[in-house]
């Protein structure tokens, strides 16, 4: 196994490592998530632009995706999927799914991305709920449930999603302390050598 | 190699969530207890952090609502205004106390049901998702006696159906779902279909089902523009609830088929209260071969 082949997972442990292992890391997860549904299930019920509310448990999926990569943030996102679908009167299974597979092929199209700038978190946070929420209102359609995809969808995909975007400038450094992200996920997308310094921006 | 093998495993595990999601989604479906059971549960820990969070922050969320609603405050500013100078002996306190009872008694006082014991309850909030307008919560729930698939009421009428229950609250999904079939009685032909809400317009209902167009084109047959409409007896409701008024009959089905469109008698998108019907809920109204309602099919 060459040094460059093993960097990715010398990087992961580091970083779980740096954080204090995978429970912090989950608890860590956990806390940032709660947030998200509390403030979802109470303060966004109320305050919403032409009727709709953000989505932030596809917020927290889609920064999963994007600061844990593919096959943790599939995962995240499909926990995050599920529990909000405890509330919500669609059956069980359905955002997890969604949210697992945007996750998933949104850490997959973005790991080998050079930059990490704001206004790309913000750009793709808007993509990947846009993402979400369309393939929630399909998948959702397709198991046989009624007034998900109608005329009124257009304007919650768009609405929703310029919500989170303008919310991911907040949670981004939340979900980065969650998954022990930042420097060492830039450095893994530059695949730089760990021994690298940091580049000051 | 590895980058391979890593990507083997990450689209394995990927498929491992996609087939626990479509497990979950069947389980549901098919109305397995221990799940529902586990939602419930999680639903009744975060309960009162939902409760406390929701104090804290109602008052910021106003400000919010006071910001964006500031030309409909403006209109309903002025009408109270004239309100105040009709009673000027009232004082705000005993108006808001009013307005309460009012809406309380608007949705306790249920005339048209006997012999169901009922339960009055509090709308909570509304759904949490963009895609679920046509969900409440209210306060009442397994300890009250609630049970899923009991009718929700107000004076004016059929209100909806308790969808989920837990300890102490209940998601009431409202008659405009376009997902709620109801089994309905046209009072004006004594007809009986079936109808759901329409996607879009919560003051709407159609009975698209069951209704025959008459054969002899006698359009004296069809119910009356304004004739009421009812729960049916072989609804899974208690029977004769106020649904609404017709509000147009159309031919459907290549002219073989009725569409009637009703006007529903209740408001559901402002609710303060509502009653619980306490009364066990029939089976599904089964729509098809074994429906109990009429078959017109041609």
């Amino acid at each position: 196994m060459t040094a460059l082949q093993s960097l990715p997972t010398v990087l992961r442990r580091r970083r779980l490592m740096a954080g204090g292992g995978v429970t912090m890391t989950v608890l860590r997860l956990i806390v940032v998530y709660l947030i998200a549904l509390l403030l979802q299930l109470t303060f966004f019920t109320q305050v919403r632009v032409a009727g709709v509310a953000p989505e932030l448990p596809a917020l927290v999926a889609v920064l999963a995706g994007l600061f844990a990569g593919p096959r943790h943030g599939s995962m995240i996102a499909f926990w995050a999927g599920l529990v909000w679908d405890v509330y919500l009167s669609t059956p069980l299974g359905l955002a997890a799914a969604a949210f697992a597979v945007v996750a998933y092929a949104l850490g997959g199209l973005t790991e080998d991305l050079f930059h990490d700038t704001r206004i790309q978190t913000v750009v793709l946070a808007f993509a990947g709920t846009a993402a979400m929420v369309t393939a929630y209102a399909l998948l959702g359609e397709f198991v046989g449930q009624r007034g998900l995809v109608d005329d009124r969808l257009p304007r919650v995909v768009l609405v929703a999603s310029a919500f989170n975007a303008v919310l991911s400038l907040a949670a981004v450094p939340a979900m980065r302390w969650a998954v022990g992200s930042g420097p060492a996920r830039r450095r893994a997308r530059r695949r730089e050598p760990l021994n690298a310094p940091r580049t000051v921006r | 190699m590895a980058v391979a093998q890593r990507s083997g495993r990450s689209r394995y595990r990927l498929l491992l969530l996609i087939l626990t999601a479509a497990t979950l989604l069947t389980l549901d479906f098919r109305g397995f207890g221990p799940l529902e059971t586990a939602q419930s549960r999680v639903r009744d820990v975060l309960q009162p952090v939902v409760s406390a969070v929701d104090v804290v922050l109602g008052p910021v969320a106003e400000v919010w609502t006071v910001m964006f609603s500031y030309n409909d405050l403006q209109e309903e500013n002025a009408r109270l205004r004239d309100e105040v100078d009709r009673l000027s002996s009232a004082d705000i306190r005993s108006a808001a106390q009013q307005d309460a009872f009012d809406r309380l008694l608007a949705a306790t006082a249920v005339t048209y049901v006997e012999g169901v014991e009922r339960l009055t309850a509090t709308v909570l909030r509304d759904s949490p998702g963009n895609f679920d307008d046509d969900v409440i919560s209210v306060d009442a729930g397994r300890r009250h006696g609630v049970a899923p698939g009991m009718a929700v009421v107000t004076a004016a009428g059929f209100v909806g159906r308790v969808e989920t229950v837990d300890a102490v609250s209940s998601t009431v999904t409202a008659v405009s779902d376009p997902g709620l079939v109801i089994g309905v009685r046209l009072l004006d032909t004594g007809d009986v279909g079936l109808g759901h809400g329409m996607a879009g317009d919560p003051t709407r209902f159609v009975v698209d089902a069951g209704l025959r167009w008459p054969e002899t084109g006698d359009l004296s047959e069809l119910p009356t523009i304004g004739s009421a409409v009812v729960t049916a007896a072989g609804s899974r409701y208690p029977a004769d609830i106020p649904v609404g008024r017709v509000a147009s009959v159309e031919p459907a089905e290549a002219g073989l088929a009725q569409l009637v469109t009703v006007e529903l008698s209740a408001d559901v998108q402002d609710l303060g209260y509502v009653t619980v019907l306490l009364q066990a809920p029939g089976d599904e109204a089964p729509v098809g071969p074994d429906s109990p309602f009429p078959q017109e099919s041609p």
